[in-house]
C-alpha cells in the first residue's frame, strides 16, 4: 500500500524474505571470530547458503584440521560456521564450533524477532500517523468551520434582528393602512350622507329664498302704485333700512354659493381620501402613478405652507400593477418628509417620466439636506432626527420596504444646505 | 504470494489464520507444529505476545521441493484478533495466498465472529484481494465447549456459500490438520493455476500435501 502523496512511507510486506546480510552485521559477529581465534583456533569464517565467505577471521590456509556446522533461519539453512585448527585439537574445535554456531543461531534468531516485531510497529505506527493526520485534516476544517459561524454570529444576528425591525414594521404599517382605510370608509360614510341633504336643502333654500325675494319685490312694486299708502311706504323703506335688508339679499347668494363650494370641497376631501386609502380595491390593481400622486398630494392639502411652490413634471406614464395603498403610502412619506423640511419658501418639484422600462419619479425639496453621515440610515427602522414623539423614524422604512417589494430601487441624493432628491425606480414587470 | 523467483527457483507462500481475539488462532499453529513431521518444517516462532495474547504475530514455516527444483516454502501466520490490531491484520494479510478463518463455536461468540468476518472482507478489499477468489477455509474451534451453536445451524449458515467448513477442537487436537489440509489444497489449485505447479515443475497435489506431511494423517 503505497502511498503516493507520502514517498517516505514505509512499504514492506510481512513474510518478505531475509538475507544473512540483512541479520547479522559486522560488529556483531567479528568479536565472536575474534574470540574464537583466542580460544585457540587458527581460522574462524562463517559462509552464507551459497557458499561465498561473509565474514572471517585467523588464517584458515594450511590448517589440515576443519570443522564445519550449518546454522539455520525459519527452518532453512541460511549459512554455515567453519572452523579450521591444529591437529590434536579436534574436540575442542569442535566444542568451540558448536558452541559458535549456538550463540549465531540465537542471535539471527533475535535479531529476526527484532526486525519484524520493528518493521511491524514502524507501520502500525506510520499508518496511525496517517490516519491521525487525516482526522486531523478533518478537524481543522470543522473547526475552521465553527469557528467562522462564531465570528459571524453577531453578524448574523444583527442581519436576523435587521430582517425581523423590518418585516414588524411592514407588519405595523399594512394594520397602519387597513385601519386608516376602515377609518376614511367609516367617516367618509357618515360624512357623505348628511353632506347629501346638506346640499340638497341649500339648493332648495337658494329656490325658496328667490320666490320670497320675488313676493317681497311684488309687495314693493305694488305698494308704490297706490297713493292712499305714501306713510306706510315710507315706514316700510324705514324698515327696511333698519334691517339692512339691501345687504342681506346681496350677501345671501355669496353665503349659498360658499355653501354649496365648501361641501363640494368636503365630498372632494371624502372621495380622495377613500381613494388614497384604496379601501374599496383588493390587493393588486393597475394604477397611473402620476394620478396617484396628485391624490397623495390632494389628502396633504392642509400640510402644504400656504407660499409653498409645488412644480409637477409629468409625463404619460404606463398602468403599474401594484397594491396602491402601499404605493401611495410610499409617496405619502416622502413628500411629508420635503413638507416638513421647509415651512418657508418650499420649492418642490415632482417629476415623473419613463427610462429602461421602469417608472423614475423624482422628488426635489430645496430644503437643509441630508448631511452625508446619516444618509446610509434614513431607511433604518426607528430612525429619526426629530424629537421623541415627534417621529416614529418608520417613514422611510416603509418607503423603502414598499419601493424593494415591487423590486424598484430608492435612491437619495443631497448636498447639505441645497435639498434632497429621492429618485425612485419602479420595473415594469413582464407579465 | 510473497515472492516468486524464477532465476532462483524460489517460491514463498503465505497462507494466515484469521479471527476474532481468543478464537484459537496460535493454538491451531501450535498443534500443526505437534502433529506434522519435523522434517520439512521450520519452528514456530512466536512474536512478542502480552498476557498471552498475540500482539504482533506467529510464523510456522513449512519447505517442499518440486522435482523441479523449484523451492516452495509455506509461511504460516496468525493475526491478533483484537480490535485494536487492525493495522497488523492488514500488513499480515497482504499477499496472503490463503486464509483459514477461526471462529469461536460458543453462542456467546457469535457477535465477535460476525465482525471479525466482516474486518476480513474489508481488509481483504483494502489489499486488494478478491475473496471470491481466494481460498478461504472456515474452522469453528472450542467444539470441546458447552454453549456452542449446533453444527446444523452452523452448516445452513454457510453451506450455500461453498466455503469449506471444519468443526474443530484445537486443544483436544481435533479438526486441526483437516483444516489446514483442505487449505492447502485450495491453494495448490490456485498456485497450480497460475504457475504451472505440475506442468511446469512436475509437483502434483499429492505431493504437494504429501510434503506438507499431510497425507499420511489425514488418511
Amino acid at each position: 500500500m503505497k502511498d503516493p502523496a507520502r514517498p517516505d512511507t514505509l512499504e514492506f510486506v510481512v513474510g518478505s524474505e531475509k538475507k544473512l546480510r540483512d541479520l547479522l552485521n559486522e560488529q556483531e559477529v567479528l568479536p565472536l571470530l575474534k574470540g574464537a581465534v583466542r580460544a585457540g583456533a587458527s581460522g574462524v569464517m562463517i559462509s552464507d547458503a551459497a557458499d561465498a565467505v561473509m565474514w572471517e577471521h585467523g588464517t584458515s590456509v594450511n590448517s589440515p584440521l576443519y570443522a564445519v556446522q550449518p546454522f539455520s533461519l525459519e527452518g532453512e539453512t541460511i549459512g554455515k560456521i567453519t572452523v579450521s585448527g591444529s591437529d590434536g585439537n579436534e574436540n575442542y574445535l569442535k566444542g568451540l564450533l558448536c558452541l559458535l554456531t549456538d550463540v549465531v543461531q540465537t542471535m539471527l534468531h533475535n535479531n529476526l524477532k527484532r526486525m519484524l516485531t520493528t518493521e511491524m510497529h514502524t507501520r502500525v505506527v506510520n499508518q496511525s500517523y496517517e490516519e491521525l493526520l487525516k482526522s486531523n485534516s478533518l478537524l481543522a476544517v470543522s473547526e475552521a468551520k465553527y469557528r467562522e459561524l462564531a465570528e459571524n454570529l453577531e453578524k448574523k444576528v444583527q442581519e436576523r434582528t435587521d430582517e425581523l425591525k423590518q418585516a414588524h414594521a411592514r407588519l405595523l404599517q399594512q394594520e397602519k393602512i387597513a385601519s386608516i382605510g376602515q377609518l376614511a370608509a367609516g367617516v367618509a360614510h357618515e360624512i357623505n350622507n348628511p353632506l347629501g341633504f346638506i346640499a340638497s336643502n341649500i339648493n332648495t333654500l337658494q329656490k325658496y329664498i328667490g320666490k320670497y325675494r320675488e313676493m317681497t319685490e311684488y309687495y314693493q312694486s305694488e305698494i308704490s302704485r297706490i297713493p292712499q299708502t305714501a306713510r306706510m311706504q315710507t315706514a316700510a323703506e324705514q324698515k327696511w333700512k333698519e334691517l339692512k335688508l339691501d345687504l342681506i339679499s346681496a350677501d345671501i347668494d355669496d353665503l349659498i354659493r360658499q355653501s354649496l363650494q365648501g361641501a363640494e370641497r368636503v365630498k372632494k376631501i371624502v372621495s380622495d381620501l377613500k381613494g388614497f386609502s384604496h379601501i374599496d380595491e383588493g390587493q393588486e390593481a393597475v394604477i397611473d402613478i402620476n394620478e396617484e400622486i396628485d391624490r397623495t398630494l390632494n389628502v396633504l392639502t392642509h400640510e402644504i405652507p400656504r407660499d409653498a411652490e409645488i412644480i409637477r413634471d409629468y409625463h404619460p406614464l404606463p398602468g403599474f400593477v401594484c397594491n396602491p395603498a402601499l404605493i401611495c403610502q410610499a409617496f405619502l412619506n416622502i413628500i411629508l418628509n420635503a413638507l416638513q423640511a421647509r415651512r418657508e419658501g418650499l420649492r418642490f418639484v415632482i417629476s415623473t417620466d419613463m427610462r429602461d422600462n421602469a417608472i423614475i419619479v423624482r422628488f426635489s425639496d430645496n430644503g437643509p439636506g441630508i448631511p452625508e453621515l446619516i444618509r446610509s440610515r434614513i431607511f433604518d427602522p426607528f430612525y429619526t432626527t426629530k424629537d421623541v414623539g415627534k417621529g416614529t423614524g418608520m417613514g422611510l422604512t416603509v418607503t423603502y420596504e414598499s419601493i424593494t417589494a415591487y423590486h424598484g430601487t430608492i435612491e437619495v441624493e443631497s448636498e447639505p444646505g441645497t435639498g434632497a432628491t429621492f429618485t425612485v425606480r419602479l420595473p415594469l414587470r413582464e407579465n | 504470494m510473497i515472492e516468486y523467483d524464477e532465476i532462483d527457483r524460489r517460491m514463498v507462500l503465505k497462507l494466515v489464520y484469521y479471527g476474532p481475539a481468543l478464537s484459537g488462532k496460535t493454538t491451531n499453529l501450535l498443534v500443526l507444529h505437534d502433529l506434522l513431521e519435523r522434517e520439512g518444517r521450520g519452528d514456530l516462532m512466536v512474536l512478542d505476545t502480552k498476557d498471552d495474547r498475540t500482539i504482533f504475530f506467529d510464523l510456522l514455516p513449512f519447505f517442499i521441493s518440486a522435482p523441479s527444483g523449484l523451492k516452495i516454502k509455506v509461511k504460516v501466520y496468525t493475526v491478533p484478533g483484537q480490535v485494536n490490531h487492525d493495522a497488523t491484520r492488514k500488513a499480515v494479510l497482504q499477499r496472503a495466498d490463503g486464509v483459514a478463518f477461526i471462529a469461536d463455536s460458543r453462542i456467546a461468540e457469535r457477535e465477535n465472529n460476525v465482525e471479525s468476518f466482516s474486518n476480513l472482507e474489508k481488509n481483504l478489499e483494502i489489499v486488494g484481494l478478491d475473496i471470491e477468489k481466494l481460498p478461504l477455509v472456515i474452522q469453528f474451534n472450542k467444539r470441546d465447549l458447552p454453549g456452542i451453536i449446533p453444527e446444523e445451524d452452523i452448516r445452513s449458515v454457510w453451506s450455500p456459500t461453498g466455503i469449506p467448513v471444519f468443526m474443530a477442537s484445537a486443544l483436544e487436537k481435533r479438526g486441526v490438520i483437516e483444516t489446514f489440509g483442505r487449505l492447502a489444497e485450495m491453494t495448490f489449485d490456485s498456485i497450480d493455476r497460475r504457475y504451472g505447479l505440475q506442468e511446469n515443475h512436475g509437483l502434483d497435489k499429492a505431493a504437494f500435501l504429501e510434503k506438507l506431511s499431510l497425507s499420511a494423517q489425514r488418511a
